[in-house]
């Protein structure tokens, strides 16, 4: 029986090292193809901003995307740009919708095709109104730096940024408008990163989270500090209660636990019971 | 009442018969040790996730745009649902582990020799059956971690000339992990594995009644220890009753097992869903890092490891022969493995390397 097992498996066996290297394309697709189907970055943009035949200026692009918050999303290229970043022949056309490097004035309207109420309320503002008339005005890119784009917070604020064109003390107004809530906005980030540290599906909690801070930032787009004074009271109580529900949760994974050790001290006991038991009936 | 009941039932099933026949005058060896109860554990690990898996079956839906929903509402709005789940998940693993710890214990006992070897098999079988009902059941919840696994399990059989891409197909309903998988997986881990597992259970079961316990080759007369050549049933006439101290000894594993589970629970609850558990999957959004759980790795690091894949399946495929089978290619008469050398280094060997290759497949 034995030496029949063992011969079947020498036939099974041998065979493989031989097939292995049989066919050329048994070995393209075998032997060098990753277990799981790796995403490969095929984007036109990328590979023609990446060579050395492009302005060292225009070189940095990719590596300052790739470190944004916009790469995070996974807002790429094309989704700004427009154009077709898989074919790289027609990918600057204006048939794929390409739209190059935005002029001053242009800046709004073409970060504005997602941030929609943000475009709205930075157009009516004293900042949007001073770019139509002058071409002038701070526009998004001014504030936000363009393809190294970063998370925006509170920080943006500040005297070097905003002493550019107008003294700082109207925007320290506006930044201490906004302190409370942004300082909120932080405590429910970190409680809605420890539920998910914590194993619990938070989408709904991070959506309603997002919602709040998207309406939030587009409203001191207005600069418009009395606008921002009189709702604050408003977003205060919205992340008070998405505050109460992350709370709300914790407190119910402690009860969970708490019920779980009472099952496990219940358990833990009858198994030293019954080890005593055992041990009485024995002697 | 109770009286009139008992003796209808005695007259028509007669339950004190049975009671005396396979508890009271059911004899077990002397020697037995607690490492016995390891299979009896694993049934009650098994009777648990019936149970645990009927509540959730109750609230899952198997499609892909409400499968993970449903797991996120067991856990968050069902009342109970989470412990149900956490009882589910801990003990799918539990139980591989008891199945292993009792194959474990068999193989250094050397109880799967000459007549047992069918016991062997049956039990050889019964932990791919439940190694098969963690990888199906791992898919359901639809999370990143879930869908990406499964199509790195998936995609193994790819490695297999001609028949490899066929194979794979029928496991996913198509080139892809989709609803088609979904649906299969979730068929065969309710309504195809069970039956199988019972069947396997029930087989392993009527083994063991019939040839009776192996007692441990350890501290007895040479002549014991040597297998059988004819059919006789071990009764162990000098042996101790199955109850009340054998009993108690399966009782307390019971205990400790439910104790281990329920510890886990309480302090280590998320230990079997790291971050991608609690994302829903996403087929074009490939996880950074993609592995099985812990009973899959040592298998498929060894897979990594070896660059020829096709190499790589047929060496899983003769290991698991050689598991399946090792009765038939062990045949030497001596049970007692502190006796045989050559045994022991190639047990600590295979050990040993199962250990690192599962660490390795971690990191």
């Amino acid at each position: 029986m034995r030496r029949l097992v063992l011969s079947v498996l020498i036939v099974v066996v041998l065979p493989s090292f031989a097939a292995g290297g049989y066919k050329e394309d048994f070995a393209r697709e075998f032997l060098s193809k990753t277990w799981v189907g790796e995403r490969i970055e095929e984007n036109a943009c990328i590979d023609c901003h990446s060579s050395e035949q492009m302005k060292p200026a225009f070189q940095e692009i990719p590596d300052e995307w790739r470190k944004s918050w916009h790469a995070q999303n996974n807002i790429s290229c094309s989704d700004c740009h427009g154009g077709d970043p898989k074919d790289p022949s027609v990918s600057m056309t204006h048939q794929r919708g390409f739209v190059g490097t935005p002029s001053a004035r242009q800046v709004p309207e073409f970060c504005g095709k997602c941030h929609i109420g943000i475009l709205k309320n930075y157009q009516e503002s004293g900042h949007g109104k001073s770019l139509r008339a002058s071409g002038k005005g701070p526009h998004c890119v001014v504030c936000h730096g363009s393809h190294n784009i970063q998370r925006a917070n509170i920080e943006i604020i500040n005297e070097q940024r905003c002493g550019k064109c107008h003294s700082y003390d109207r925007a320290m107004v506006m930044k201490q408008a906004l302190f409370l809530v942004e300082k909120k906005i932080g405590v429910i980030e970190d409680g809605v990163r420890a539920l998910r540290r914590a194993g619990v599906y938070s989408a709904e909690q991070e959506r309603a989270l997002f919602n709040t801070e998207v309406e939030f930032r587009t409203l001191f787009h207005t600069v418009d500090v009395s606008l921002v004074n009189q709702r604050t009271g408003d977003f205060t109580r919205k992340l008070a209660v998405l505050e109460k529900d992350i709370q709300d949760i914790f407190a119910e994974l402690r009860s969970r636990r708490n019920f779980s050790a009472f099952l496990l001290l219940l358990f833990g006991g009858m198994a030293v019971l019954i080890y005593l038991l055992h041990r009485t009936d024995h002697q | 009442m109770w009286e009139r009941l008992n003796n209808w039932l005695e007259v028509r099933i007669g339950v004190d018969d049975l009671i005396r026949s396979q508890v009271s005058e059911y004899r077990v060896p002397k020697n037995i040790n607690i490492f016995y109860t390891f299979g009896f554990v694993a049934a009650v690990g098994y009777l648990i996730q019936v149970l645990s898996g009927i509540m959730l079956l109750i609230y899952y839906v198997p499609h892909p745009d409400h499968a993970f929903r449903s797991v996120q509402d067991i856990m968050l709005k069902v009342p109970y649902g989470w412990l149900f789940r956490q009882m589910h998940v801990m003990g799918s693993n539990l139980m591989i582990a008891a199945i292993g710890l009792h194959m474990l214990t068999v193989f250094v006992m050397g109880n799967y020799k000459r007549p047992r070897e069918l016991t062997w098999i049956g039990g050889a079988l019964l932990l791919f059956v439940t190694i098969a009902f963690g990888f199906s059941g791992y898919l359901l919840p639809w999370t990143q971690l879930s869908y990406w696994a499964t199509t790195v399990v998936t995609s193994i059989p790819t490695a297999v000339p001609v028949v490899g891409d066929f194979v794979a197909r029928i496991l996913r309903g198509g080139d892809q992990v989709t609803g088609a998988t979904l649906s299969r997986f979730f068929a065969f881990h309710v309504s195809i594995l069970p039956p199988l597992f019972l069947l396997l259970a029930g087989f392993h079961l009527f083994l063991v009644k019939r040839i009776g316990i192996s007692a441990t080759p350890f501290g007895l007369p040479a002549e014991e220890k040597r297998p059988w050549t004819e059919y006789h049933k071990k009764s162990h006439v000098d042996g101790y009753p199955y109850y009340p101290r054998f009993f108690q000894m399966d009782m307390l594993m019971v205990m400790v097992y439910l104790a281990v589970m329920f510890f886990l629970i309480t302090f280590l609850p998320n230990i079997f869903f790291p971050a991608d558990a609690t994302i829903p999957a996403d087929p074009f959004k490939t996880p950074v890092s993609v592995r099985p759980e812990w009973y899959l790795l040592a298998q498929y690091q060894l897979l990594k490891i070896i660059p020829n894949k096709f190499l790589g399946v047929i060496i899983q495929l003769a290991l698991f022969a050689v598991f399946l089978l090792w009765p038939f290619f062990d045949t030497e008469k001596e049970k007692n493995i502190m006796k045989r050398p050559m045994l022991r280094v190639l047990f600590l060997f295979a050990f040993i390397l199962w250990v690192i290759l599962m660490f390795w497949g971690r990191s």
